[in-house]
């Protein structure tokens, strides 16, 4: 067990530092803090049920607009960052040296899912923290909803990011897999919009099983509940579990 | 002599094409193997399974005394690989990667070091450790992947093609490298330079349309493919009188490798020449490891004639392998194979005695 924990985190450090070498990863994270800013002072969140003003048109002191925006902007950012972490170890053919040091499949798509998770937390607070700052300096910032709202996109990228590390371990050209895992998020992100043309009962499943669903609902309004959690870490598992077969997979075919 | 390889019956298909067809071969301790065949022989899957990237769908290996298992890296520790084309994580710099290695082997920090330092002077990387991999040329990013094969110190290792795409300078130094590391390491080597196998390698193991076709040393192997024998000796004054063609032909008649005596020739002051014709056919005593010299030896022993001289006409490496893996005679090849493997492997009954003993039956 301290072995593959061990292995874990040197997959973990090798992925994570990957991450700032490479100027794609950090374009796209750049292009999304400055969306994300732009959003929230200039446009506020104008789709969906959770209809909201601009900082500046609305003037409250709350980060809830950028937070609403959060899921959408993950349909762009995860796939980029996501995209290359299988797909291009099988281009490249290192996923052959990969698996044939002695560390498990599940200790590599562990180590990989943690580096791209704490990339994109860290992405998060450059987004948020900035935010938090400039609300707090002008009104009176409730930091216990940021905070809530803050882990409740953190549990939500982690679902999303299990998704996409499963549809990039399927294909070994990067493009591939951003498009199929965008378009999953997209559609994921979708659904929500969707089910008010459904029937009651077909929309309530759809709801339920919608990831975002289970971020706008609370999070996004600064209330994190554990059911919610248990449903974010539920589906990445269930990603992760995804992505280790067909890695393993590999070997027998 | 410990196996440090042993391979028994590996099956692989991928889809409906049958890659591997019941391979079985054993690597000894110290031994520099050369793994040879065309292209689509099955020689990298080979290495894959080996190396446990791939698993068989049928047969077994061990490494090092260890059976290689899915989901098992315990065998994989045994074992260095370096794959044909060199994966290397390019945007990493080469003393971080081979340090990364080494944690994923599991090695402390002070260990790692020591590590990292001694395959960086094994494979001569010492003025490029700190610069990025992808900024390297072709031979030095060989050997960082021969470099990573090497940081957990393995018993085995498993080389794919460790020279392609090289220039003739960067062949050298890595053949050298090669026969450095053989002598502390079991090596297993696929090339598709045929000189590089000669120089290098102590013994070869032929296989093509995934089925083993020859196992011997390059000399052997290519003597499978010579022509003829010529054979100078010394023979007795009384001999040289009564000095029969026939006589000497019907000697030779039931020795394994000879197809027939061409010419006997009184040479004069005490000697003579004898032509041989071998015996080429697959599955011959030349290419199942049969010692052909010896037994003409001991035939000739036996009338109280003794060698002076022997040479091989025709005996050409590159022209064996090329017969060896010519299509169209593969499976009866690997057939023959199996069958004098299979026969040298009786217990109590090995191949090479029975048949001396027949052969001194019938020439006494």
């Amino acid at each position: 067990m301290r072995a593959e924990l061990g292995t874990l985190a040197w997959v973990f450090r090798r992925e994570f530092g990957a991450r700032f070498d490479s100027a794609s990863a950090l374009t796209v994270t750049v292009v999304f803090a400055l969306v994300a800013h732009g959003l929230f002072f200039f446009l506020g969140h104008p789709v969906g049920d959770l209809q909201l003003p601009s900082f500046w048109a609305g003037g409250v002191a709350s980060l809830q607009v950028v937070f609403a925006w959060l899921p959408l902007l993950f349909v762009g950012l995860i796939p980029a960052l996501t995209m290359g972490a299988w797909a291009d170890e099988r281009a490249a053919g290192t996923d052959e040296l990969l698996f044939t040091w002695p560390l498990s499949s599940r200790a590599s798509v562990l180590g990989k899912f943690f580096a791209v998770w704490a990339f994109l937390g860290l992405a998060l607070a450059i987004v948020i923290l900035p935010l938090g700052l400039v609300t707090a300096s002008l009104g009176n910032l409730d930091w216990g909803t940021v905070f809530g709202g803050f882990i409740g996109a953190f549990f939500l990228a982690g679902a999303c990011i299990s998704l996409s590390l499963f549809l990039s371990a399927l294909f070994s050209e990067q493009l591939s897999a951003f498009l199929s895992s965008a378009l999953l998020l997209g559609l994921l992100w979708s659904a929500g919009l969707l089910v008010h043309a459904l029937p009651a009962g077909l929309a309530d499943a759809v709801n339920y099983a919608s990831p975002y669903a289970h971020f706008f609902d609370s999070a996004a309004r600064g209330v994190f509940e554990l059911k919610d959690l248990i449903y974010h870490v539920s589906l990445m598992a269930a990603g992760l579990w995804c992505n280790a077969l067909v890695v393993e997979g590999r070997r027998w075919s | 002599m410990i196996d440090m390889i042993h391979v028994h019956g590996l099956e692989k298909h991928y889809g409906d094409l049958r890659a591997l067809r019941g391979v079985s071969f054993d690597v000894s301790r110290g031994e520099i193997v050369g793994f040879l065949g065309p292209n689509g022989a099955g020689k990298s899957t080979t290495m894959k399974i080996l190396t446990g990237f791939l698993i068989p769908d049928g047969g077994s290996c061990e490494v090092a005394g260890q059976q290689v298992l899915p989901g098992e890296p315990a065998s994989r520790r045994a074992v260095g690989y370096l794959p044909e084309s060199t994966p290397l994580y390019r945007d990493m710099r080469v003393d971080r990667y081979l340090d990364f290695v080494a944690g994923l082997h599991g090695q402390e920090r002070a260990e790692r070091k020591a590590s990292v330092g001694r395959v960086i002077d094994a494979c001569r990387l010492g003025r490029h450790a700190g610069r990025r991999i992808g900024w390297l040329s072709k031979g030095f990013r060989q050997r960082v992947g021969l470099a990573q094969a090497l940081i957990g110190d393995p018993d085995v290792l498993i080389l794919d093609e460790p020279t392609s795409g090289l220039d003739p300078r960067e062949v050298v130094r890595m053949r050298d490298l090669i026969l450095e590391l053989g002598q502390e390491k079991t090596v297993l080597l696929s090339t598709h330079i045929l000189s590089e196998v000669e120089a290098t390698c102590s013994r070869v193991i032929v296989i093509a349309g995934g089925q083993l076709v020859a196992d011997a040393t390059p000399l052997e192997i290519a003597r499978s493919r010579a022509a003829e024998m010529t054979v100078v000796l010394r023979v007795p004054d009384e001999d040289l009188a009564d000095f029969d063609a026939k006589s000497i032909g019907r000697d030779f008649a039931h020795v394994p490798g000879v197809a027939r005596l061409v010419s006997a020739v009184d040479c004069g002051g005490g000697t003579a020449r004898l032509v041989l014709d071998v015996n080429r056919a697959p599955g011959s005593v030349a290419l199942s490891g049969e010692p052909v010299a010896e037994l003409v030896a001991d035939t000739l022993a036996k009338r109280g004639w003794k060698l002076s001289e022997l040479t091989w006409q025709g005996d050409s490496f590159e022209a064996a392998f090329l017969e060896i893996t010519d299509p169209e005679h593969l499976d009866h090849r690997a057939r023959a194979h199996r069958e004098a493997t299979a026969k040298a492997a009786q217990p109590g009954d090995p191949q090479g005695k029975d048949e001396t003993e027949q052969n001194e039956g019938e020439t006494t």
